[in-house]
Formats: C-alpha cells, sequence, structure tokens
C-alpha cells in the first residue's frame, strides 16, 4: 500500500526519489563547443557548458547541481581507464614526389613516438595532392604517399597489421582550391594513431 | 555481477575461439584493462584483453574493481568504471565522409565519453540510451553514471 503513495510523492518532488542515473558535461580537450541532450521521453535537458548536470530519478528528470569533486569521485575509475586519446598528424611532400619535405622529415619523429607510447594502436595514413595534373596521376601519387610513410613505419618496427592506407588523389584536397592549382599545404598525408 | 560468474568467465579462457561475428568488419579495439573486464558476443562471455578488436552487438562487462577503455574506429572514445554493462548496440561508419551512426546501450554503471568523427556528421548520429533517458551527443566530452537499481 505504501508505494503509489511513494511513486506520488516522487512525481510531485523529484528530490525525494532515489536517483537512477546522472549526466555530465565535461571540459573538452579541444576546447570546442559541445552538447548532449537528455531525453526521457517527456522532457529533454540540455547541457552545453563544462559540469553542466543532469539526473533521473522515478518522478522524471533534469538539471541538477554537480560539485567537481564529487564528479570526480564518481566517475574516478571511468577516468583512469580512458585510453591515450587518438592523435592526428599531417606531414608534407615534395611537389609531385612521395618525399617528405625537410621539415616534415623531422616531424616524422613526431609520429613514430606517438605510436611508440600506445600499448596497442591502429594507424591510418591518407594521401593527398594539389590540384596539378590529372586525376589518374594524383590518385596513383596520394596512394604512393601514404605507402612511403606506412612503409618508413613498417622499417620502424610499427606492426604492419595495424596500419590502413587510402589514397584521395586530388578530389579530397585539406585546402579547397580551383583545379590546376599549386598547393603545398595539399601535398600531404594525414596520419591518425589511435 | 556475482564473483562465482566472474570466476566461471576465467574459466572459459580456455576453451576454443571466440566466436566472431560474421563478415561485420571490427568497430572499436580494446586499449585498456584493470580488473576482471569481458566481452559477452553471441551469448558467450569471455575476459576482455588489450588488443581486442570489438563488434556491433558486443556487450562489454566489468566487475567490481574492473575498468576498461576502448576506442572506436571514427575515434570515439570509451571507458567505463566498476559493475559496469554497456552494448554495443549499432555501429556505421564511412571513414571518406565521416558519415555515420552510433547507439550504445549504458545500462549500468560509469561511462565517460570523448566523441569522435561520427558526431560530426549530423546532430544525433551519436545516441546513448539508459534505462531512463536517451543521450543525443553533439561533438563533446561527457560522463554517466546508471545505479543498479532503477
Amino acid at each position: 500500500m505504501r508505494r503509489p503513495i511513494i511513486a506520488l510523492a516522487c512525481t510531485i518532488m523529484l528530490a525525494g526519489c532515489p536517483r537512477q542515473a546522472l549526466f555530465v558535461v565535461l571540459p573538452s580537450e579541444g576546447g570546442g563547443v559541445g552538447a548532449i541532450t537528455v531525453d526521457d521521453g517527456k522532457t529533454v535537458t540540455t547541457l552545453d557548458q563544462p559540469f553542466a548536470a543532469a539526473e533521473s530519478r522515478a518522478g522524471g528528470s533534469g538539471p541538477v547541481e554537480e560539485s567537481r569533486g564529487t564528479i570526480g569521485v564518481i566517475f574516478q575509475e571511468a577516468f583512469a581507464a580512458r585510453p591515450i586519446l587518438p592523435e592526428h598528424f599531417r606531414l608534407y611532400f615534395i611537389l609531385g614526389s612521395d618525399e617528405l619535405t625537410p621539415e616534415s622529415a623531422m616531424a616524422y619523429r613526431s609520429v613514430f613516438d606517438d605510436v611508440k607510447r600506445r600499448p596497442v594502436y591502429q594507424i591510418e595514413v591518407i594521401g593527398h595532392t594539389d590540384t596539378l595534373g590529372d586525376l589518374r596521376f594524383n590518385q596513383t601519387l596520394s596512394l604512393a604517399r601514404a605507402a612511403a610513410i606506412r612503409d618508413r613505419l613498417v622499417r620502424d618496427g610499427v606492426e604492419p597489421d595495424a596500419i590502413s592506407i587510402a589514397g584521395r588523389g586530388k578530389l579530397d584536397p585539406i585546402v579547397p582550391t580551383g583545379d590546376g592549382v599549386a598547393e603545398p599545404r595539399n601535398r600531404c598525408v594525414v596520419i591518425t594513431v589511435r | 555481477m556475482g564473483l562465482a560468474l566472474w570466476l566461471a568467465a576465467g574459466l572459459l579462457i580456455a576453451t576454443a575461439g571466440f566466436p566472431r561475428a560474421a563478415e561485420a568488419p571490427p568497430i572499436a579495439q580494446v586499449k585498456k584493462v584493470t580488473g576482471p573486464a569481458a566481452v559477452v558476443r553471441s551469448g558467450e562471455r569471455r575476459p576482455a584483453n588489450v588488443g581486442d578488436m570489438l563488434f556491433v552487438k558486443d556487450v562489454i562487462e566489468t566487475g567490481p574493481d574492473g575498468a576498461i577503455g576502448i576506442t572506436f574506429i571514427d575515434n570515439t572514445v570509451f571507458s567505463a568504471g566498476p559493475n559496469s554493462q554497456l552494448a554495443l548496440d549499432e555501429f556505421q561508419f564511412d571513414s571518406n565522409n565521416f558519415r555515420g551512426s552510433m547507439l550504445a546501450d549504458m545500462r549500468q554503471g560509469t561511462l565517460a565519453v570523448v566523441s569522435g568523427d561520427i558526431t560530426r556528421s549530423s546532430p544525433g548520429a551519436m545516441k546513448v540510451k539508459t534505462p531512463t533517458a536517451v543521450l543525443g551527443v553533439r561533438g563533446t566530452t561527457f560522463a554517466v553514471q546508471v545505479y543498479a537499481d532503477h
């Protein structure tokens, strides 16, 4: 006989019922502005500030204040289990070649170092070109650039099976340009290490 | 999640190969494991190991003192604390155009998320379901706690 009374009390006063779930937005490393929406079927709560929180109780859901300290305690183990976040790198090439520019030849080291700090890893290498030359030439060149980086990584001891490569030719430039435009920033590979 | 169940999971290690989701490509990789953590695939529970590939419909479970960190192919990062149950219900991602969608079912425990490329494709492309509410994710870092007795 007590249950309906408790349920009624819950709908009247949300805070009187035990918490069922907690939702918290956290500061993003990149500093970007994001948001989560919490939809319980009746109300939608939008959380778009760091440490903004919402909770569910039997009567419904809504915003709640939760201290950073409490959030840190509740999610301590989950935060500690967070993997090293994925990293992106760009390396640049000499015009019409799969040879790195001198600066990028130096920067290669940071890619290799990033791979080495991960217990397990997956690597994607995507080749690009500028828009000088025809489609076919640039498709081949972009893939050759990606392959050159893969080969270098493998020579340095990186697992070949963990590397995937692709060439986007001149169709997906980093810096959009018209056709036939020399653009050093588009002679590159984008490397994702995760 | 009783201790006996975790011991049973441990005993299963010795048996033959883990069933693979037929033809489906992996969607994530286990990056970090602390204490007891398991993957349930096609009804079979196996201990999770660093480097394991994960597939759509896998269910991740952690025991008392267990924790696990995984990274998806769209660079979304999940990490779950002790006594968690998390089902990877839906996941599609095309790395050519960043289009895709994702639905994770957080049944119990704690989960911290750093969103990845899927949230770039469209608002609402990434959802996390809980017993009481559905989260829509627009490119951010967040955490969810679902209490065991709801």
